[in-house]
């Protein structure tokens, strides 16, 4: 559901800016007080976000399944990598080249698969993703490959030179809001109420002039592009890739993840992201990864992921549970406002309906026009 | 030409194991509209069924802390029919059970397969742990077991796998054309409401053609295992070229999606045999473009196409 009133209701513009100015300043606080490995685990969440936001798009807004998310998001790590390395791009600009890769890639993905049936393009991620790590072993071999750069605050910063995360996190924080600010701009406006209209009614929205296709392939695109920035921003903490970063199993925890978490709104992208990047650590924290047998089943990420895949499934229809707590839709604007009118327009829907049987009751009596049109 | 037709012979048993997985792949598809993404971890689960039956009560195939109900070590063609007869109860109930109540909605129903995927997953990895075991072929597999023709040899074991997947789909295929039962699969999958009104019990169709196809992944299992071994991981790159190989036959149809499985295994045996800068792990990259560029040249596969293919 996209809300439409945002800009004339003043009281939510007010919470929207207290909300906005909130989170900056826990950002802040959490970034020159938390540990290194936490504010790093967190610029992973914000980098990841992006890409769950890409997916999100892409499931509940255009009602198509990807579950190549997490080969995109290696993808433009690859290319992020590769584009500092190679040719010396700036390393402040190489999620650009990320996200220029997915586009790319999820441009070619979708290109054949859209024009078949929903199915094919699972189909085609799903390859991919399998297909991914095998392409970079072969390309850049068994041995990870380090960035040919740093991350260094500038002077007037105040950050220490030894603090590099700090730098770092505010660096993906503030590529992934400038990224979610102008999908969630572009979700809002015409091509979001497109994308809705081609995923609930592509015949009527057919019908209306949407290119239904053409809309597809972009979001798959932009679905894509999201995917390979995440990739490119993951660099900037991590600063290596190799081959094992990006399974297969990565992206179909993304699309769980997505598909349970994910709603109508690019904000639900964040608890997935968590989710994805703090689970391992809680289960290694505990010891459960350890454990065998039934009970080493049960304590293990795959069946939690699982069971998370089947309830979503069961109890919310694949539709996930951020949508149990989104807004109904309003009720009927024609309701009269008070019982007078209400009653004449009752009548008046009794009398059409009187008038409806009538003329069904006279079109059932055989005359010349009925038959001549037969004949036609 | 004696390479030619090593490798080419060198692409049977793979062939046989991609158009297994693509005719299961194709028989749900076309019945229920639902892409069971699951089908490579049911026959990889099956293929452990059948070691679990085929080592006995060994410490390290228990399952779970009873071994008596396996009891001694059964034969290696023992082992892979109990495997599918425990796999095909499995599909069933995996129709019943999980796809059924949801299958009204495909992005939850392949959400469900995706769930069955990683928790067969977690469950083999946490029954058996993660390292390579071995089930041996059903077939003679020593050095002597082979036919020399033309200078190539051709191993007793892809033969008699071949065979015997052939053997099997032209049953499929018999019992789809010449039973009641068949002629309801048929009904159901040309007209699911027409069947309903002519009394067809549309679910219990549903039902066996679930059962069936997770019985076809389990033989296809229990046969590559004595050429790829078992290992929790051992259906992925099969799983990925039965699905291209079921795209090859517009997903809808069993005898093109067989076919499409030997095109992809000899595509893949003579790209990595010819190509010098394809190895043997890229082979499954090449197989992809092919796959991609089929789809843009036609889009139907190798079915033809019919106004249902027109663009959407």
């Amino acid at each position: 559901m996209i809300t439409h009133g945002f800009k004339t209701s003043p009281v939510k513009r007010t919470l929207w800016v207290v909300a906005s100015t909130a989170l900056v300043g826990l950002a802040l606080w959490v970034a020159f007080t938390a540990t290194p490995k936490i504010v790093t685990d967190l610029t992973n969440v914000t980098a990841l976000t992006l890409a769950f936001a890409g997916l999100v798009v892409l499931t509940h807004y255009l009602g198509l399944l990807s579950l190549g998310q997490g080969a995109l998001v290696g993808v433009g790590a690859y290319a992020a990598l590769h584009v500092v390395n190679d040719f010396g791009a700036p390393v402040l600009w190489m999620p650009l080249a990320g996200l220029f890769a997915g586009i790319l890639v999820g441009a070619v993905v979708a290109f054949p698969s859209l024009r078949l049936p929903k199915a094919y393009l699972a189909l085609l991620t799903l390859s991919m993703a399998v297909a991914y790590p095998i392409i970079l072993r072969q390309v850049d071999g068994n041995l990870p490959i380090t960035l040919d750069g740093a991350f260094v605050a500038p002077s007037w910063t105040g950050i220490a030179e030894n603090d590099e995360h700090i730098w770092e996190f505010f660096l993906v924080a503030a590529y992934a809001s400038i990224t979610i600010f102008f999908v969630q701009g572009l979700l809002r406006g015409p091509i979001g109420r497109a994308f809705i209209a081609s995923r609930d009614e592509p015949e009527a929205a057919r019908a209306f002039g949407i290119p239904v296709y053409r809309l597809r392939l972009y979001g798959v695109a932009l679905s894509g592009g999201m995917a390979g920035l995440a990739g490119g921003l993951m660099m900037i903490p991590t600063n290596f890739n190799d081959y094992t970063h990006f399974p297969e199993e990565l992206s179909i925890k993304m699309f769980a993840l997505a598909m349970a978490f994910g709603g109508s709104r690019l904000v639900s992208a964040i608890p997935g992201a968590i989710v994805l990047i703090f689970l391992p650590v809680w289960l290694i924290d505990r010891n459960w990864v350890v454990e065998y047998g039934w009970i080493g089943l049960v304590k293990s990420e795959g069946f939690m992921y699982a069971a998370l895949l089947l309830v979503t499934a069961y109890l919310t229809k694949g539709k996930g549970f951020m949508s149990l707590f989104e807004r109904r839709r309003p009720k009927d604007l024609v309701k009269p406002p008070n019982r007078r009118v209400a009653s004449v327009v009752g009548a008046l829907v009794d009398l059409e309906a009187r008038l409806t049987q009538v003329e069904e009751l006279t079109a059932d009596q055989p005359d010349m026009r009925s038959r001549q049109d037969s004949t036609d | 030409m004696s390479l030619f037709l090593q490798r080419t012979f060198d692409s049977l048993a793979n062939g046989s194991a991609y158009a297994a997985l693509a005719v299961a792949i194709s028989m749900v598809f076309r019945s229920t509209g639902i892409l069971n993404l699951a089908q490579g971890q049911l026959a990889m689960f099956s293929t452990y069924i059948a070691l679990v039956f085929a080592t006995g009560p060994s410490p390290y195939m228990k399952f779970s802390s009873n071994t008596d109900l396996v009891g001694a070590a059964w034969p290696v063609w023992g082992a892979i029919l109990g495997a599918i007869v425990i796999s095909m109860l499995l599909g069933a109930f995996t129709e019943r059970v999980i796809i059924r109540p949801i299958s009204a909605d495909p992005v939850a129903a392949v959400g469900a397969t995706l769930g069955l995927y990683l928790l067969l997953g977690a469950f083999v990895r946490k029954q058996w742990g993660g390292r390579t075991m071995f089930l041996g072929s059903p077939f003679p597999q020593t050095v002597d077991d082979r036919w020399d023709i033309g200078g190539a040899r051709l191993w007793h074991d892809s033969v008699g796998i071949t065979v015997t997947m052939i053997a099997v789909l032209g049953l499929l295929a018999i019992l789809q054309r010449q039973t009641k039962a068949g002629l309801a699969f048929r009904a159901v999958t040309s007209n699911r409401t027409g069947s309903l009104l002519v009394g067809i019990r549309v679910s219990r169709v549903l039902m066996l053609g679930w059962a069936l196809a997770a019985g076809i992944g389990a033989l296809a299992g229990g046969l590559i295992a004595g050429e790829i071994n078992v290992r929790p991981d051992m259906m992925g790159r099969l799983l990925v070229f039965g699905l291209a190989a079921a795209t090859l036959g517009g997903l809808r149809s069993p005898v093109l999606a067989f076919v499409g499985g030997y095109l992809f295994a000899f595509l893949e045996t003579m790209l990595g045999g010819y190509v010098s800068f394809v190895d043997s792990q890229v082979t499954l990259v090449w197989a992809l473009l092919v796959l991609i560029l089929v789809l843009f040249v036609r889009p139907s596969g190798l079915m033809p196409r019919t106004e249902s293919w027109q663009r959407r």
